[in-house]
Formats: structure tokens, C-alpha cells, sequence
């Protein structure tokens, strides 16, 4: 009769604890068939069956993929316990890996996905299918550019940019609205038409209005995209200057004759710092899909640099013959977005005082 | 309450002019000449002062600002400098209704799947059925909206049997799901099995009939709301792109939901409206909504002004003539100024305007909001 109770009117009833932990004995069971037939479904659906038909390739593959993610969370959960987040970690290794092989891409063993002229004469196929065992794992593009090059090199592009502009964005909005929120009165007024009328624009609107007139390298493109960002970080430390000026120890400060920029400076930004910086993996997020789609309409950062919004761009035409020109992009991208997102959101539980209260 | 409207409206003021000003000064942020950076390489002789004088650049900025504001008041957004005569409200003109349908149409389908798929997950909060949805929703967030657009032209455009196979064995093994649970019948109840029986029938038969009537979904070529074609066709071809800008929003509206109504179904109303024996729809549909939806009200306004700004990707996907490609294909990729000038200031305008109503909206809706300030 679970069903038809209404498990929320229970009020004992806490999110999670529900769901029945399994034995010892059935996590085992889960584990080894997970890592047996996963690991079989994806060597077969990438390696064996190479004539077939990419549908079921791509279904058997998916399929061991999710029975791989269920034994590797059995391991989990018997290794650390029933509330291991298998997903949180597994985010966290893929942010790891996209951060560490776009920092060193340059000494990874990948073929050239850059420079087209290279690629004309010495025999790469063109518009080539993936396949993991060869030297273009992800396929090649109609210039012969190989696909997982681009996708590094990309990353490494989109990681510079939004990080970049995290960081512009931090360091300006962050001292507006620390600033803004300590001294009150017009200053914050005057702040606050500034973040309205920058709010005012929709972020994609924004970013074309400044894609028209800006040269479009990195470096603009990371200004462009921190303006988008540094309304978000006044309203956050704003608030949170707010809410920790009002605090005892700020008081007792001010009792011991501190001055203003002593309360500031060892005070208030060491408490603000923490929620505005947990906010950061979102934000970098958000900033990777808008930078992303600004490459995509064409307004970006342009080949021969590769970014995953031009190379989905440039594989879209005919994309019915050759998905892997959007997917294999759009997939890092996506994995990329959903760890991010899932970092953060962990991030913002842990360090931001106000999502800790309710 | 006449006080708390006036000075929200007042509070617009301001955000208006700064962002008129803003627009009208994009210009000057060009590095260089911009009027040089507009003609390019192959210009005529006499373009530099023909451009010159319709960007108003010959004159002072405090004069052509207010010279810009002013034509603008009386619907003169100026002409296209890449194709002289041609009128820029003109375009506006005809863009905005394609935007506009592609938004409404996108925020009705995510209302109407999200206003279901939130209030039942928050019922069975911790059930596999609220794990499952909260995931998905989750995942489809992290979805790029050019992604999801693509993923749907791969779908419905270039491979439409498999989600048409997809709909028929997912509905008739729901149809048999719920005859087996009308056959066994746990509750030994005549009415519920028959309800179940009935329930099986419809849902078979409709997919039946959907999988045989399977559409067919335009990659490209948009049948305008006014055009002879009839207004099927329009839905037809606007469509995937509906679909595409619902796709994310369902997400965030499902999960706003989810997390109010699960606050609301703590209340001690519904206790007392279950106590009284009323079936679990009728609660949540009477009794629960209402007070969780305020935030999503909000929410929804906020979106749909996102979804006006963010049709720029699915119009580019769709080539669609909307605003959107408008300020990108006519504006900003030929340094056509007043197309982009016209465009973003009608976007950001109307994105005021409607935050500014949703804020005045909310008091009205929730009581508690009222009073004070």
C-alpha cells in the first residue's frame, strides 16, 4: 500500500532514507554482474560487432555503460558505505580528466585536428567513423581533422575562456557587491540599477549586441562572457555581505576599533568568498554552453582554433551520414556540463551557508 | 498596493534609459572607424557619408542619442545599411510574431508536461518513478539547447521510425501493464478494474492510431500562423522547435515543483483533505497546486523572457525568419548597426516589461505579499 499512501505526508519520512539499502550479499551479486556484462556489452558493441548496424552498436554500448555505472556503484556503496554518491565522484573524475588532458594536450599522442594544410597530403581519410582502436578513436572530419583532437583542444579553449571569465567575474563583481553591500545607502542603489539594466538584456542578446562590435578572440570572448556573469556574483556577495555585516563578530570587530577596511578585508570577504566561490562550478558551466552557442551561430572563436560549438556548427550540414560529427562534440560537451553542474550543486550544498539552513 | 505597483514602475525608468543608452552606444565600442569596419573592402564612393549620415555619426553623441530615441518613439527604427530603403521596424515587424508563437507555444508544452510530471514526483517523493524523473531532469538541463535541437532533427527528421516504433511498444506495454494490474486486481474492487480495463483500451488504441498518423516534421521551411496553408501546417513546422526550447524548461519547472509542493503536501489542509478520503489527483490538483505555484509563476515568467532571447539558437537550427536570425544573419554578421540596435532594444524592452509585470503579478497572486512595503 506504499504507493497510495503519500510518502511526503509521512512526516518521519526524510528524502533518500526510503530506499531500501541493499544486503552485502546482493551488492556482490550487482557488482560482478555489472563488471561482467558491461564490460562484455562494450567490447562487444565497439569492438566486435564493427559491421553491424550503429544503431544496436550504440545501444549495446549504452546498455554496458549503465551496467558498468551499477557495479562500479555497488563498489561504491560496499567499499564506503550506503551513501557513497557514485555519481558525484564519477563527475568529479571526468571534470579531472577534461581539465588535465586539455592542460597537457599538447603532449598527448593525438593526430592533428588543427592545421588543415597538414592533414591534405599525407594520406588521413577524410570524414572517417569512429573507431576506438585506431588512431582517430573518434573519427575524422571533412578536412581530415581528427575528431578527439578537437574535442581536447576545444575543452582547452572553453576551460580557458569560462575559467577566465569566472575569474574576471569574481574579482569585479565580487568587490562591487562586497563594497555594495557593506556601505549601503545610494551606493547600493546606484548598484543596483547598474545589475538591473545589466539583467535587462537576455543573456544570449547580450553577448550577440558584444559579439558585434568585439574582435573575436579568447581573450574578448572571456571579457564578453564575464560581463554575463558579474551580475550574479554582485547579487551574491551583496547578500552575503549583508547577512554577515549583521553578525556578532563583525559587531565585536567594530567594538574593538577596527576600521572599515580592516572589516572588509579579515572580516567579511573570508566568509563571503566561500559561497560566491561555490556558485563558480555552475557558472563556469553555464558560460562553457554560452560560449559554446556563440561558436556555434558563427560568432565565436573561429577554425582553425576548434571549439565544440564550431565543430557541432561545421558538422550539422549533414549530420543524417555522419552523427559523429555532432555527437562525438556534443557528448564531451554535454558529460563536461552535467559533471559541472553536479560538482557545483555539491559545491553549493557544502559552502553556501543560506542553501545549508533550509 | 497602488504604491507598491508605482514605485516598481518607477524602478523601470531608469533600466530603461540605461539600457536605450547602452544599445544606442554599442557603436562606439568598435575598435577603429565602425564605418570603415561596415564597408569593408569593396565600398563605393559615397558610401562612407551615406553611412555616416544614417548612423547618425556625422553629429555629437548626446544629439544622436537623442535624435535615435526620438525616431524610435514614432516607430522609425531607421533602414538596413546593406540594403538602403529597406525599413528596419519593417523586419522587426515581420520577425517578432515567429518568435514570439515559437516561445508560447515552447512555455504551454513545458507547462503542460512539467505541471503533472513535478506535482506526481512530489507526491511519491523517494520512489524509483521521483528518482527517475528528478535524474532526467537533472541530465536534460545539462543539455545545450543547439544539442537538443539536433538531437531532435536526428530523431524526428532523419530517423522518424525509431521514435514512432519507440511510442508504439512503450504504449501497448503500458496497455498491458495496466490490463495485468486490472486482472489482478489488488484492491477487489469491480470499479477500479473496470476504470483499469477501459484504461488499457484507450491507451492502446491511441497509440495505435498515433503510430500510424506518425507526422512528419520539417527540418526547414516555416509556414507563417497568416499563411493559406492553414494553421496545421504551422503548428507542423514550428513544432521541434517548440519542443526543443520546452525541453530545458520542463526540467527546471519539474524540479521547482517538485520541491514546493513537496513543502505544500506537508500542510496540515491536506492531512485533513485526505482524511476525508479525497483521491490523490483531486488533492494535488484542488488542494496542493495553488499554493505551490508561485515561484513557478514567477519562474515562468522569467523564462519565457529567456525564451524570447534564446530562440536565437533554434532559429538558427530551423531557419526560421524570427528575430533572432534576423540580429544575427542581417546584423550582426554584416555590421548592419540598426538591425542590431532595433532588435536587442525590442528584445531587452520587452524582457523589462515582463519581469516588471511578473513582479507587480506576484503580489497580487500571493496574499502574504500584500501587505508591507
Amino acid at each position: 500500500m506504499a504507493a497510495d499512501t503519500g510518502l511526503a505526508l509521512d512526516s518521519g519520512y526524510v528524502a533518500g532514507e526510503l530506499v531500501d539499502p541493499l544486503t552485502h550479499a546482493q551488492r556482490l551479486v550487482r557488482l560482478a554482474v555489472g563488471l561482467i556484462g558491461g564490460v562484455a556489452a562494450i567490447v562487444i558493441g565497439l569492438m566486435v560487432l564493427t559491421d553491424a548496424n550503429a544503431g544496436y552498436r550504440v545501444v549495446l554500448t549504452v546498455g554496458g555503460l549503465v551496467l558498468l555505472f551499477m557495479a562500479l556503484d555497488s563498489a561504491g556503496k560496499l567499499v564506503c558505505g550506503s551513501r557513497f554518491e557514485t555519481g558525484l565522484w564519477l563527475s568529479v573524475f571526468w571534470v579531472a580528466i577534461v581539465g588535465l588532458s586539455a592542460a597537457f594536450a599538447d603532449f598527448l599522442p593525438i593526430s592533428e585536428a588543427k592545421d588543415a594544410s597538414a592533414t591534405i597530403f599525407d594520406g588521413t581519410p577524410t570524414l572517417k567513423r569512429p573507431d576506438l582502436l585506431s588512431a582517430h578513436p573518434l573519427g575524422t572530419d571533412r578536412q581530415a581533422l581528427d575528431v578527439l583532437g578537437g574535442i581536447i583542444y576545444g575543452a582547452r579553449v572553453s576551460l580557458q575562456v569560462s575559467v577566465l571569465a569566472v575569474a574576471i567575474g569574481i574579482l569585479v563583481g565580487g568587490t562591487i557587491g562586497v563594497v555594495a553591500g557593506f556601505f549601503r545607502g545610494k551606493l547600493d542603489t546606484g548598484v543596483g540599477v547598474f545589475v538591473d539594466s545589466l539583467l535587462a538584456f537576455p543573456p544570449l542578446i547580450l553577448l550577440l549586441a558584444l559579439a558585434s562590435v568585439m574582435d573575436r578572440s579568447p581573450r574578448n570572448m572571456a571579457i564578453a562572457l564575464a560581463v554575463l556573469g558579474i551580475p550574479t556574483y554582485i547579487r551574491l556577495a551583496r547578500v552575503n555581505t549583508m547577512v554577515f555585516a549583521e553578525r556578532e563578530f563583525v559587531l565585536a570587530s567594530q567594538a574593538m576599533g577596527s576600521t572599515r577596511r580592516r572589516i572588509i578585508f579579515k572580516e567579511l570577504v573570508p566568509n563571503v568568498a566561500l559561497p560566491i566561490f561555490s556558485y563558480a562550478f555552475i557558472i563556469i558551466a553555464v558560460l562553457i554552453v554560452a560560449e559554446a552557442s556563440l561558436s556555434f551561430l558563427g560568432l565565436g572563436i573561429q577554425r582553425p582554433d576548434p571549439t565544440w560549438g564550431n565543430m557541432i556548427a561545421a558538422g550539422q550540414d549533414d549530420f543524417d551520414r555522419h552523427p559523429h560529427l555532432v555527437f562525438a562534440p556534443g557528448i564531451a560537451m554535454f558529460l563536461t556540463v552535467f559533471a559541472l553542474n553536479r560538482v557545483g550543486e555539491k559545491a553549493r550544498e557544502l559552502w553556501d551557508p543560506r542553501q545549508a539552513n533550509l | 498596493m497602488l504604491r507598491t505597483i508605482g514605485l516598481k514602475l518607477v524602478r523601470l525608468v531608469p533600466v530603461l534609459i540605461i539600457v536605450s543608452l547602452a544599445t544606442s552606444l554599442l557603436i562606439e565600442l568598435v575598435p577603429g572607424d565602425p564605418i570603415l569596419a561596415i564597408i569593408g573592402m569593396e565600398g563605393e564612393p559615397g558610401d562612407y557619408e551615406r553611412i555616416e549620415k544614417e548612423l547618425g555619426l556625422d553629429e555629437n553623441v548626446v544629439s544622436r542619442y537623442f535624435d535615435w530615441l526620438g525616431s524610435i518613439f514614432q516607430g522609425d527604427f531607421g533602414e538596413q545599411i546593406t540594403r538602403p530603403g529597406v525599413k528596419v521596424a519593417d523586419r522587426l515587424k515581420q520577425t517578432f510574431p515567429v518568435t514570439i508563437q515559437i516561445s508560447l507555444m515552447g512555455m504551454a508544452m513545458a507547462l503542460l508536461i512539467a505541471v503533472p510530471l513535478g506535482s506526481w514526483a512530489a507526491y511519491r517523493a523517494g520512489t524509483r518513478f521521483d528518482r527517475v524523473s528528478s535524474g532526467a531532469a537533472f541530465g536534460i538541463i545539462s543539455i545545450p539547447s543547439f544539442l537538443a535541437g539536433l538531437l531532435l532533427v536526428f530523431m524526428f527528421v532523419f530517423h522518424a521510425s525509431v521514435p514512432r516504433y519507440a511510442v508504439l511498444i512503450l504504449g501497448l506495454a503500458w496497455s498491458l501493464w495496466l490490463l495485468w494490474s486490472a486482472v489482478l486486481n489488488r484492491h477487489d474492487q469491480a470499479r477500479g478494474m473496470l476504470l483499469r480495463a477501459a484504461a488499457a483500451i484507450v491507451v492502446a488504441g491511441l497509440t495505435v492510431w498515433l503510430a500510424n498518423k506518425w507526422p512528419s516534421f520539417p527540418r526547414q521551411g516555416f509556414v507563417r500562423w497568416t499563411s493559406d496553408e492553414g494553421r496545421l501546417e504551422n503548428f507542423r513546422s514550428a513544432f521541434l522547435p517548440a519542443v526543443t526550447v520546452a525541453l530545458t524548461e520542463i526540467a527546471v519547472f519539474m524540479r521547482l515543483l517538485r520541491g514546493d509542493m513537496q513543502a505544500t503536501l506537508q500542510e496540515d489542509f491536506i492531512l485533513s483533505a485526505r482524511a476525508k478520503g479525497m483521491p490523490p489527483v483531486r488533492i494535488l490538483a484542488r488542494d496542493a497546486l495553488r499554493p505551490s505555484s508561485f515561484s513557478l509563476i514567477t519562474l515562468a515568467g522569467v523564462a519565457f523572457g529567456r525564451l524570447i532571447g534564446g530562440t536565437v539558437i533554434v532559429e538558427s537550427i530551423f531557419r526560421l525568419p524570427g528575430m533572432g536570425s534576423l540580429i544575427v544573419n542581417d546584423g550582426v554578421n554584416t555590421g548592419d548597426f540598426p538591425v542590431v540596435q532595433g532588435g536587442v532594444l525590442i528584445l531587452a524592452t520587452f524582457y523589462v516589461v515582463l519581469n516588471g509585470a511578473i513582479d507587480i503579478s506576484y503580489s497580487y497572486l500571493d496574499p502574504r505579499l500584500r501587505r508591507g512595503r
